[in-house]
């Protein structure tokens, strides 16, 4: 008998580990009430600029003296699946920061409210780009928050030790550097000329988008998968070549495991490529900690393209924020955003190395000459395919994937695109 | 045994005494188990009926985040199950969780033998050692331990490639226990078995005790080998103990998520994918919750037909009690 409970009862433990696996996840934590405003935001925000997350729930508190701003810092491979199970508990943010590519799934289900971009600050001058990403059907659905550009980011005393006194300008030049560098410093195992992360998609992307490939386009309603194009394949090939020979990168982890900057601060790493937030975390204590004269043998340049006189196009990235169609303070979540996208607080983002999200604050950082190049890098770029699904390309990895498979020999260049290809096809088309 | 005799007097009671109470009472009587039952059946189809069948109902569903967000799913049959029936890299998980299963139970039953054993012949003092390294093993939440072997194994600074070069065992310099899935598989499945051995032991040690002396000694009088008297005398007596701890082992090993998913940093590849982990990407990460919903289920009726075995072996154990 005994033994027949104990056969239930792992029985009963079996179905129900199976089916908090599919059913369970997080729930949020938010309990949204008159006097309390819940907040979703990155984890960016806290390591970069607390100061103007700071300044924004002050000033909002000045506005309503008896609301509560709660701050409840994300991480970006979780922060979805979590806004997902508070869509489904009717417990949702009333703010919700969200990356520019992901918008667009959220957008098609109706799963933020309607705004009126008049209501917030610098609405007229607002980045383009941004906006874009906030646009569905004529409305908009979120707040342009902040944009950023990706450069080079380099030891200036190290390149200036092998001869190299200027930021390559050609994409050649850029090669001979790390030659250079790897001669010199190669015998020790743990230097890296270029540092990438084999996971860092980004990076790869723009190496196709270099080579006038695209990852995806539509053709009369449907998406194609484009990774298998002649020009991508010959744009990841000479990407792969370049990191097998520079970079003793993992190539199975991203770019936030472990963040560049770290091995950069311990002095292993001859440059990597990085947003404009990544120059100031060399300095955080969770980001390697280098020591405030380290600053003086750091410098940035736009990564140079195999064309003459181009830069290769750097993914503008940014993020905007959106009001959750299920918030019960939607004034008071857009009373808060208006705060936090003030030109005071978009100048204190600005200045932790991003690009505001107006163009009226486009010169804050001319004069920085650690921060400029990451603005000049931004006059070429690429975005990913506009297609309400493309966040589930993000989602399954499919890109880190392939990333992983050519860096490692596991595949074939042609064989990891092809395959990318045909799932991202199979991905963009499924209805939602 | 002893504790038989007083239960086996019942009955020869029972009848003399119900003959003479009135019917009522007799169906109260009757009635009593079963409204003793009551509580905790309401209470398990509260928490695990329902949920299981809003898990069946959502597999015959397309249920995408804009479903999510109006709380209704659109009815599609078995379309989900076509799907994944047809889906190669669903049959490639399912097989590659089977054997990964089967890689951590028999390991973890062996080593725990094994650890049992060697409890059972060192003195009081080693044991007690022992025995508190196991339990912190054992204490140790998942996530801690997780972030600990990661640590360990970690391409830029850990310390098993520290070590393993300052040992002169090979360049381990910047080795990546990843990028190869057999040397991801050996350490993940190391970390399960690791985190599994302690129950196991210390269950089967408690049997070992209470396996007569008396018996091994005869056997080594009679010049049975230690392996020989392991085999016909302690592993038939620990019979019980062992169907249960495999049994669970099974349970908990085919359904492991956790330690893939955090030494992954939440972004598994394709080849590091166990059922668990497909429901979980197909659901959360691509809101495609009818679709997760139904390999959520292949998976419980798989894991049903594996253990069938060992379900029946433990009620045959227990009617035979």
């Amino acid at each position: 008998m005994k033994a027949r409970i104990i056969a239930a009862v792992a029985l009963a433990a079996a179905l129900s580990v199976v089916v908090s696996t599919a059913s369970g996840g997080n729930k949020s934590a938010s309990q949204a009430s008159a006097s309390k405003l819940v907040v979703w935001l990155q984890t960016d925000a806290q390591n970069g600029w607390p100061t103007a997350v700071a300044g924004a729930t002050s000033a909002f508190k000045a506005q309503h003296p008896g609301v509560d701003v709660e701050i409840q810092y994300q991480e970006w491979t979780t922060h979805l699946q979590k806004f997902d199970a508070s869509i489904a508990a009717n417990d949702v943010p009333d703010v919700i920061e969200m990356g520019n590519t992901e918008t667009s799934k959220y957008m098609a289900a109706r799963a933020l409210s309607a705004l009126k971009a008049k209501n917030y600050p610098n609405s007229q001058t607002w980045l383009s780009g941004l906006k874009q990403s906030c646009t569905s059907g004529g409305h908009l659905y979120c707040v342009p928050y902040y944009a950023g550009a990706r450069a080079v980011i380099y030891r200036k005393d190290l390149y200036r030790s092998v001869g190299v006194k200027a930021p390559p300008k050609t994409y050649a030049k850029f090669l001979a550097v790390g030659k250079k560098l790897m001669k010199k410093y190669g015998h020790n195992k743990n230097f890296s000329a270029f540092y990438e992360p084999g996971q860092n998609w980004y990076v790869a992307m723009s190496f196709v988008a270099d080579y006038g490939g695209q990852i995806a386009v539509s053709k009369g309603g449907r998406w194609q998968g484009t990774l298998n194009t002649p020009q991508a394949i010959q744009a990841l090939t000479v990407f792969k070549k370049m990191v097998r020979s520079f970079s003793r990168a993992s190539k199975t982890t991203d770019e936030a495991h472990p963040y560049p900057s770290i091995p950069f601060a311990k002095g292993r790493v001859g440059s990597f490529i990085g947003n404009g937030w990544e120059w100031p975390y060399v300095f955080n204590p969770k980001g390697g900690a280098a020591p405030k004269s380290f600053a003086k043998r750091m410098g940035a340049y736009p990564m140079p393209s195999h064309i003459p006189g181009r830069y290769t196009p750097t993914f503008l990235g940014g993020s905007d924020l959106a009001i959750p169609a299920q918030s019960k303070d939607k004034q008071l979540a857009a009373d808060w955003i208006k705060a936090f996208t003030s030109s005071n607080s978009e100048t204190i983002i600005a200045k932790a190395g991003n690009i505001a999200n107006t163009t009226t604050l486009v010169n804050v950082n001319k004069s920085n000459p650690a921060l400029a190049p990451f603005a000049k890098a931004a006059k070429y770029s690429w975005f990913v395919p506009t297609a309400p699904n493309w966040v589930n390309v993000e989602n399954a990895n499919v890109l880190k994937n392939m990333c992983t498979a050519i860096l490692t020999n596991r595949s074939s260049v042609a064989k990891a695109a092809g395959k990318a290809s045909s799932q991202i096809t199979k991905i963009l088309n499924t209805k939602s | 045994m002893s504790s038989r005799s007083p239960a086996a007097a019942a009955p020869l009671a029972a009848p003399s005494v119900s003959r003479r109470r009135p019917l009522g009472r007799r169906l109260r009587r009757a009635a009593a188990p079963y409204a003793l039952l009551l509580p905790a059946a309401a209470v398990i189809a509260a928490v695990l009926g329902y949920p299981l069948y809003y898990l069946v109902r959502l597999s015959f569903q397309h249920y995408g985040l804009f479903q999510l967000v109006r709380h209704k799913g659109e009815s599609i049959g078995t379309a989900n199950y076509a799907e994944i029936f047809h889906d190669s890299l669903f049959w490639h998980v399912v097989l590659r969780t089977i054997a990964f299963t089967f890689a951590c139970v028999s390991l973890t039953i062996v080593l725990g033998t094994l650890v049992a054993l060697l409890l059972t012949k060192v003195g009081p003092f080693i044991r007690l050692l022992l025995t508190a390294g196991l339990i912190f093993v054992w204490a140790t939440p998942v996530v801690i331990a997780v972030d600990i072997w990661q640590w360990m194994v970690d391409y830029e600074f850990g310390v098993a490639n520290w070590t393993l070069t300052a040992l002169h065992l090979g360049d381990f310099n910047h080795h990546d226990w990843f990028a190869n899935p057999w040397s991801g598989w050996a350490v993940i499945v190391s970390l399960i078995v690791w985190g599994a051995i302690p129950f196991v032991t210390i269950t089967l040690y408690a049997g070992l005790t209470q396996v007569s002396r008396d018996l091994t000694e005869a056997a080594a009088i009679d010049g049975a080998s230690p392996w020989r008297s392991f085999r016909d005398i302690t592993l038939p007596l620990l019979k019980p103990i062992y169907v249960i701890l495999i049994s669970l082992s099974i349970i908990w090993d085919f359904q492991v998520f956790n330690q893939v998913w955090i030494i992954r940093n939440g972004s598994p590849s394709t080849d590091y994918y166990l059922m668990s982990i497909y429901a979980y990407v197909e659901s959360f990460k691509i809101s495609e919750y009818g679709l997760g919903s139904a390999i959520a289920l292949v998976m419980v009726a798989i894991m049903l037909l594996i253990s069938f075995v060992y379900i029946r072996q433990m009620v045959r154990i227990g009617d035979a009690e």
